[in-house]
């Protein structure tokens, strides 16, 4: 009998092991499956683990931005685009309601704005409208072209581009547009806050003409601050604003005036598009594309087997182990983003709305956070953990801007001397023979750093960068953190957690080099909290009407980054680089900016789909 | 009959109500809200605030359960920031995709397990039943998402005979015959994949059911009157078994709902699991908290089905 006892018990332990290990995998399952890909979030890190294979490493360099064209382009055909995302799109598909990046990706195929810019990301006149500059840089005159019609035939009008102002910048307007670039036009504030009845900035000359005048000239307005999407009047007129963007008009039959138009929605998973004969720029070669979403986790197999052409957004940790897929180019661009590790110096002034520096902060030493940039090495974190698809960043403008990055800045280079000494000439001394050091006062530092969770790269890249930090002394504790805990305690609402001394994030960079937005001392997202005069100077300078000259805004911008390698209120870690692989199929295809490789031109060689061998 | 119904629904009542309150407590506890998302440059944090504000995201939260609980008694679940559009009708669309893979998934269950199932407790401890016990064990210790995952790779993108995602082939034009056979085509593979795993304990159940029934004395009795085999297990043996597999329908569903939280992310299957995922991860909270409470109200009523069919066929156990 009690043997018997005994094994009931063992099975019972048994049991609970079982459930336990079932509980276990059962997280594992939601967490992966349930990331989002934010930029921040890092949920594009790596799902495999990083293997370093004889000769896996790998460079921008080596890729091309353009898709070389095999063979001749067929009558017609239908491409499928895959739309990479674990979460379904939003459906709210019109430029002026859209906050996901999945609903931009399905909006390039059947809507556009009325400027192009080119690979410097500066407008041009080769887009559906042009634009003319007055004297004083302030009032912008556009005229729309006269073949540019939405799809239901109407023409596209200047009223459309005034509309799409006056809904932006209505009360009852529930998108995210609503920025600086909005209140710099004149009348708009009035406007918004009820006061006027209409915008005394933008005045339609005539039916296919727009003039806008801006309160502040600066080179910002060519990079990007125009607000370029028309919104259809004679569709959207007779709408309450805030009825907008949850209307069939924007969700089930959204117009637009680019090469395709949309067919018919299957809410959250695909889109299909026709071609838009009366397309402005030419009748497009395709016949049609149908948009469907894939998880990233089967990205890899849609594409070997030809279920998708082309995707929104290629996992760059599965190329090491995909580089050899057959069917398919991998097209590659320096993406317009970087990592960085940031300071907090001081915290965020909620009542007059800029940042409160604090003299006494335990990074404030400019040598201490000198020397933490010396101590770590980059460069092979690039190579060890991203096979070189990511790289050491020098500057916090990235190559992705050639115009302004300056390469002839090297940053901060890898030295764990150089950094002992800086720390050393500073008082940063080993006092009570622990092997960490204390401050110049003579009391203990500790260090905290937070970093966020997403991928498996994540906890090793943090932990080495504590141990970096230890070999030249420091003592470093750190954190990991999810996505939404790590940006509340960062400051993202304001509330700094004091707490936090160091915090590794990424941003992603507008096609605009201003990085007033991040660095000014009255940003919200300046979450180093830093301020300084010379700092406002040049920020202030790269926005002048004097910058509209190229060279001054260069030299301005490099100075300015000799500044923040100087001060180092944060320093960049890492820049990364985007690919995107293509079905060998697909003609006249580029990724970036600025390429004058349009959609319309789009072309397939076969039939159906090149499937690897 | 109906007293024990009407007592039954009346204790859900406070049951629902305490869910509704902790799944809202416990949203508010999670760090961050829907704007925490919107980190950009390009993007003026006074809008954000200011969207914060018209939202009511800085209410306390009892304030915010109270507007909430106001709106869901007169069914409208509030607005999906995400989404832009009314949660009713955001969970309307997707709750049929659901409800269809669950149908699929239950009737392909009970297709494999009562074969399964008989086989196994009719000629137990031959060959044929260890290998139906062994796959059952092996079903046990699998995990659903591994599994799902083995069988999208074979028979979606290696064999190519099902689709690997979505839940209707893109351009087809609803309400045709088309339509119907791609819905059911797109949700064939992830419907007997979760069978495939969710059926295993109901073949034991029944495999156990069975061995004991046919021990019993009517069983004996019945044959010792002559019966065939095959009547003594179809008529005597198969109907008594069945009882406690019908008992469990109840739970059966429940258990469903919480499977295809997994199964809809690997099939990329746009059901309310997966609209519950993100919503999380993207702190729709609105949709959230109503998906926690229907999925809530699911098991509720699970059980209570449970119950009511026990003691249809169990007259013993009625609640006096």
């Amino acid at each position: 009998m009690a043997k018997n006892n005994w094994s009931k018990f063992l099975f019972l332990l048994m049991l609970s092991f079982v459930l336990i290990l079932a509980a276990c995998s059962g997280n594992e399952g939601t967490s992966t499956e349930g990331n989002t890909s934010t930029e921040e979030g890092g949920g594009k890190e790596a799902d495999e683990g990083t293997k370093l294979e004889n000769g896996g490493m790998y460079s921008i360099e080596d890729f091309n931005n353009v898709k070389t064209n095999n063979g001749e382009a067929i009558e017609g055909g239908n491409i499928t685009f895959g739309l990479v995302s674990d979460t379904v799109f939003e459906g709210t598909l019109n430029w002026n309601f859209y906050s996901g990046d999945p609903d931009a990706q399905i909006l390039n195929w059947f809507d556009e704005g009325l400027l192009t810019w080119d690979e410097n990301y500066v407008y041009t006149n080769d887009g559906a409208a042009t634009y003319e500059v007055s004297e004083d840089g302030r009032t912008f005159t556009f005229k729309i072209g006269d073949n540019v019609n939405w799809h239901d035939g109407k023409p596209v009008t200047a009223e459309d581009w005034q509309f799409a102002h006056e809904v932006i910048g209505h009360p009852d307007y529930d998108g995210p547009r609503y920025n600086s670039d909005f209140t710099n036009i004149e009348g708009m504030e009035d406007y918004h806050s009820g006061k006027a009845d209409t915008i005394s900035g933008i005045e339609v000359i005539d039916e296919k003409t727009l003039s806008i005048t801006y309160i502040e000239s600066t080179p910002s307005l060519l990079t990007g601050s125009i607000w370029s999407y028309p919104l259809a009047k004679h569709i959207f007129g007779e709408m309450a604003v805030a009825d907008i963007s949850s209307s069939p008009e924007v969700r089930e039959k959204p117009i637009g005036f680019g090469p395709f138009k949309v067919e018919s929605i299957v809410p959250g998973e695909s889109v299909t598009l026709v071609k838009n004969e009366d397309y402005w720029r030419g009748e497009p070669k395709l016949d049609g594309v149908t948009v469907k979403v894939i998880s990233s986790s089967t990205v890899v197999q849609e594409l070997k087997t030809g279920g998708v052409d082309l995707i929104s957004d290629f996992p760059v940790d599965q190329f090491p182990d995909n580089a050899e897929m057959s069917n398919v180019e991998y097209l590659g661009a320096v993406d317009r983003a970087y990592t960085y590790i940031g300071f907090k110096l001081g915290t965020w002034d909620a009542e007059n709305n800029r940042v409160s520096p604090n003299p006494d902060a335990k990074m404030g030493d400019v040598a201490l956070r000198q020397a933490m940039w010396h101590a770590v090495d980059n460069k092979t974190v690039g190579e060890r953990f991203y096979n070189g698809l990511r790289w050491n960043a020098t500057t916090l403008i990235p190559p992705s801007h050639p115009e302004f990055h300056d390469e002839n800045n090297k940053g901060r280079e890898f030295d764990p001397e150089a950094a002992k000494k800086l720390l050393d000439d500073a008082g940063y001394e080993d006092t009570d023979g622990d092997g960490f050091r204390e401050t110049p006062e003579g009391e203990p530092l500790e260090i905290n750093f937070i970093s966020m969770t997403g991928g498996d790269i994540a906890e090793p890249l943090a932990r080495y960068y504590v141990q970096a930090w230890e070999t030249i002394g420091l003592k470093v504790n750190l954190e990991m953190l999810e996505f939404n805990t790590f940006y509340d305690r960062v400051g993202n609402g304001g509330k700094d957690d004091p707490k936090v001394d160091v915090y590794q994030a990424a941003w992603g960079v507008g096609i605009d080099v201003d990085p007033s937005g991040l660095y000014g001392a009255d940003a919200l997202y300046n979450f180093a909290r830093w301020e300084n005069e010379e700092n406002e100077r040049l920020l202030k300078e790269g926005r002048s009407e004097k910058a509209f000259d190229l060279a001054y805004r260069q030299e301005i911008y490099n100075e300015w980054q000799q500044l923040m390698v100087d001060e180092v209120p944060v320093f960049p870690t890492l820049y990364r680089a985007t690919l995107s692989p293509v079905n060998n199929r697909v003609l006249n295809f580029a990724i970036g900016d600025g390429t004058g490789v349009y959609l319309n031109e789009l072309a397939v060689s076969e039939e159906s789909p090149i499937k690897a061998e | 009959m109906w007293k024990l119904i009407v007592r039954r629904t009346f204790l859900t009542i406070p049951q629902i109500i305490i869910l509704s309150v902790l799944v809202f407590i416990l949203a508010q506890a999670m760090p961050g809200d829907a704007l925490t998302g919107l980190i950009d440059p390009s993007i003026d944090p006074a809008t954000i605030e200011a969207m914060r504000e018209r939202l009511g995201l800085n209410n306390p939260w009892y304030v915010q359960y109270i507007d909430w609980i106001k709106g869901v008694a007169q069914g409208d679940f509030g607005q999906s920031f995400r989404f832009k559009m009314p949660v009713s009708e955001l969970i309307g669309g997707r709750i049929i995709n659901t409800l269809w893979l669950s149908l699929a998934t239950l009737v392909l269950t009970y297709l494999i397990a009562i074969p399964l199932g008989i086989t196994s407790g009719r000629f137990n401890d031959t060959w044929l039943d260890r290998a139906i016990t062994g796959y059952t064990y092996v079903g046990f210790a699998a995990p659903l998402f591994i599994f799902a995952l083995v069988m999208l790779f074979i028979f979606g993108f290696q064999l190519s005979w099902f689709p690997t995602s979505g839940s209707v082939a893109p351009g087809t034009e609803p309400g045709t015959f088309a339509y119907f056979m791609s819905k059911l085509y797109h949700l064939l593979l992830p419907a007997l994949s979760m069978a495939l795993i969710t059926t295993v304990s109901t073949v034991q159940y029944l495999r156990s059911e069975i061995i004991d029934t046919k021990q019993k004395d009517f069983i004996v009795t019945a044959r010792a009157k002559g019966a065939s085999e095959s009547r003594v297990y179809n008529r005597h043996v198969l109907r008594n078994s069945l009882l406690p597999i019908a008992a469990f329908f109840g739970y059966e569903i429940t258990g469903l709902i919480g499977g295809t939280i997994f199964i809809e992310n690997i099939f990329g299957y746009p059901g309310m699991g997966e609209l519950f995922l993100s919503s999380i991860s993207l702190r729709d909270y609105s949709v959230m908290t109503a998906l926690v409470l229907l999925f809530g109200l699911a098991a509720i009523i699970g059980a209570l089905l449970s119950d009511i069919i026990l003691s249809l066929v169990d007259p013993r156990i009625r609640i006096k």
